[in-house]
């Protein structure tokens, strides 16, 4: 090992500089990483008074410790030559192209030649900014910038490689664009995601998460549906029980646009992920999903947005958790209508099924209502799996795990009936089940 | 072999507080018993006791299946056995939906689970296969429905969710059905019932007395035993049957109601 390869791999300025040389980046984005480095410094480390680290501490979190996963050149496989879990993961699901990503690097990537032709781009980052540069420039951290918080700043500033998704006018992919993102043990690591569908068109991205054993994911999303179009993105976060987690991601709904996000929340030590749905155009709609059920001492954050910045917009959040052990859960919601948003439709609803006397679920929904024709509403729950419930079920001759097991995928199942890809849904009911197993 | 449940000088407690104070009573398959009794005398707590309910404490007496204790039973092993608890309120559970789950607790009754596991010799279990065949539950609970006057859509449907009072009780039925008790313990299931519910809940409960059910009817009115013929009659009173005889005692019961019973018992007393 030289001297400079220690240097790009560890969290510093020097690595933010080494990792755009290395890349022959272009001067926007040496300076976007250079400007977000000094953002990252300059933005304190996140303290429990601000409302949203109070109920999630980052204590043992030794950013340093990461060195950065680096990403190397495309190589690329043939379908039949990847790792059987990456195949069999693949093959959950009927897909119109698939990305797969080692720590940043692109290991395989297809896409239908039928939607290629039709001017889709499903590539990763580093080559979309040599081929579609102009798309990329234009969309970039424009729904993220920077700033958005800490770790934000971090990952633009090292960011390595990512998904890039583009689908044009009024072309519609039905079948899902799938991502497999694998990152190997004890790392920092940071995938990009960046979806822009265009007008009137459709499409679908599941996003796979998985690996970063005793190591840190630090990811942005940005998401953009444009006029009339329909767009679904499913987040999958299956990583290690040991990774740390932070996610930023934002999605700006175009008029009369269609939006449906899922994120699943299985894996990580500690989870802190932001998920913000801007509604832009009058007669959008939003929706956004969620799961999680942790274990062991599992710490799992979600804080949401549904910014209504428009008249005649719907959006509706539905987010369900089951808590084992001593796990814990913090939801914090909040749904903000801006003046001149009349006839806006939001719902906001997080259920909790506490399963062990040790977990705990805080819920913490907010309204901001600044115009005065609108109908918001919001609701919380946090209830354990009930006795009655148990025992009607066992006078039926299940046995009592069994009937838990019921009573708990029951629990998911209006999430789970609401989850439009069936390859995702019986994945997701098999973790499920998987982890009602496991008392 | 007829299948005897018995019930001996059973003492429970909920809670501390003792409801039922010495309850006696014999039912055997094919044998319809009516229980009649004021609210809040102890019926439900019996029947949640006999059912295995972990709440209701047995502080003394005893519960026998042909002639053995099942008080170290769990509810679903007593299900197992034969015994059948049409609930009089019977719970929702969002998310489950009926098929499913009787499905599943046919399958469990039934024994398909043992079944897989003795094939499977502790090895690898492939999933589904400790439930009953798709198609073959499917062809009979279509059956069933048909035979016991319940829509095909309750299939569908989440467990009791957003049910009226009555399709609660004839979903109750249907699960009795499909689950082929030896013995029914039916916990009020003709009250809040309409007159065309009444007949169809009724008729489902004589069928299965036919093919050879033994039933408990647990009720508050002389009404369904119109619909269902009691071989028996007991009254319920303060934790305890307190008299036991024919048809007859339903009648004096409406005619006359509890306070005659209060009388009878403290001209005993006296
Ligand atoms: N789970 C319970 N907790 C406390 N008290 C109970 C419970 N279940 C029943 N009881 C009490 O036991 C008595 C008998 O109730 P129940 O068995 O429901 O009577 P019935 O079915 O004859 O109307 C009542 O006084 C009731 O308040
Ligand atoms: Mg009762």
């Amino acid at each position: 090992m030289t001297v400079q390869t220690q240097v790009f791999n560890t969290i510093s300025g020097a690595a933010v500089q080494a990792t755009s040389e290395r890349f022959q980046e272009p001067e926007w984005l040496r300076l976007a990483r250079a400007a977000a480095w000094e953002n990252f410094e300059a933005t304190p480390w996140p303290s429990y008074k601000e409302e949203t680290w109070r109920r999630t501490r980052l204590t043992g979190f030794k950013l340093q410790q990461f060195p950065l996963a680096i990403s190397e050149a495309a190589g690329s496989t043939r379908r039949q030559d990847l790792p059987a879990e990456y195949l069999s993961t693949l093959n959950q699901i009927d897909s119109a192209g698939a990305l797969v990503f080692e720590d940043g690097r692109l290991i395989y990537a297809e896409l239908n030649s039928e939607f290629r032709d039709k001017g889709v781009v499903f590539t990763d980052l580093r080559t979309a900014l040599q081929t579609h540069d102009e798309l990329v420039r234009a969309h970039f951290s424009a729904l993220v910038p920077a700033r958005e918080n800490k770790f934000a700043a971090l990952h633009y500033a090292l960011w390595q490689n990512g998904t890039f998704l583009y689908v044009p006018k009024h072309v519609v992919v039905e079948k899902p664009f799938q991502v497999l993102v694998h990152l190997s043990a004890g790392k920092a690591a940071m995938h990009h995601t960046l979806a822009l569908a265009d007008e009137n068109s459709e499409m679908t991205l599941v996003e796979d998460f998985t690996g970063a054993v005793d190591g840190m994911s630090d990811t942005v999303a940005e998401i953009t549906p444009m006029a009339a179009s329909r767009v679904h993105y499913l987040r999958l976060q299956n990583l290690d029980n040991t990774a740390w987690n932070f996610a930023t991601m934002r999605t700006a709904a175009q008029r009369d646009s269609l939006y449906r996000q899922l994120q699943a929340s299985w894996g990580s030590r500690l989870s802190k992920v932001w998920i913000d749905l801007e509604m832009e155009g009058p007669g959008s709609h939003g929706e956004l999903l969620g799961l999680y059920f942790p274990q062991g001492r599992q710490h799992i954050d979600h804080h949401t947005n549904q910014n209504h910045k428009c008249e005649r917009a719907t959006s509706d959040l539905l987010f369900k958790g089951a808590l084992n052990d001593r796990s814990r859960s913090v939801y914090q919601g909040i749904i903000r209508v801006w003046p001149g948003a009349q006839k806006t439709d939001a719902y906001q609803k997080n259920d909790n099924l506490i399963l062990s006397a040790g977990a705990r679920a805080d819920s913490i929904p907010g309204l901001e209502i600044e115009a005065d024709d609108v109908r918001c509403t919001h609701g919380a729950t946090s209830a354990k799996v009930q006795d009655e419930y148990l025992f009607y079920l066992m006078a039926r001759g299940l046995d009592r795990k069994t009937a838990k097991r019921m009573i708990v995928q029951g629990f998911f199942q209006e999430v789970l009936n609401r989850v439009p890809v069936p390859g995702v849904r019986t994945k997701l009911e098999l973790e499920i089940a998987r982890r009602v197993g496991l008392e | 072999m007829t299948d005897i449940l018995e019930v001996t000088d059973l003492h429970v407690a909920v809670e501390g507080t003792e409801i039922l104070k010495g309850v006696d009573l014999t039912l055997q398959q094919g044998e319809v018993h009516a229980l009649m009794g004021p609210n809040g005398s102890g019926k439900s707590t019996m029947s949640y006791a006999i059912a295995g309910h972990p709440h209701y404490e047995v502080t003394s007496g005893d519960i026998l299946w042909n002639g053995e204790s099942i008080l170290g039973l769990d509810a679903d092993e007593r299900a197992k056995l034969g015994i059948f608890l049409a609930f009089q309120y019977p719970v929702a559970i969002p998310g489950v939906s009926f098929a499913n789950f009787l499905r599943a607790a046919v399958s469990s009754v039934r024994g398909y689970k043992e079944r897989a596991r003795a094939e499977a010799g502790g090895g690898n279990k492939v999933i589904g296969s400790e439930l009953m065949p798709m198609r073959e539950f499917r062809q009979e609970l279509l059956a069933k429905m048909d035979r016991f006057d319940v829509d095909r859509t309750f299939a569908r449907r989440y467990l009791n969710d957003g049910f009226s009072g009555g399709e609660k009780k004839r979903g109750e039925v249907l699960q009795m059905a499909m689950l082929e008790p030896k013995i029914a313990i039916l916990d009020e299931s003709d009250s809040g019932l309409d007159i065309d519910a009444l007949r169809i809940v009724s008729e489902g409960i004589n069928k299965l007395v036919a093919d050879g059910m033994g039933a408990l009817l647990i009720t508050h009115y002389q009404r369904i035993l119109n619909y269902v013929k009691p071989d028996k009659v007991s009254v319920f009173y303060q934790g305890r049957i307190v008299k036991t005889g024919g048809p007859e005692i339903a009648h004096m019961l409406d005619e006359r109601g509890y306070a005659w019973v209060e009388e009878e018992l403290a001209q005993a007393l006296a």
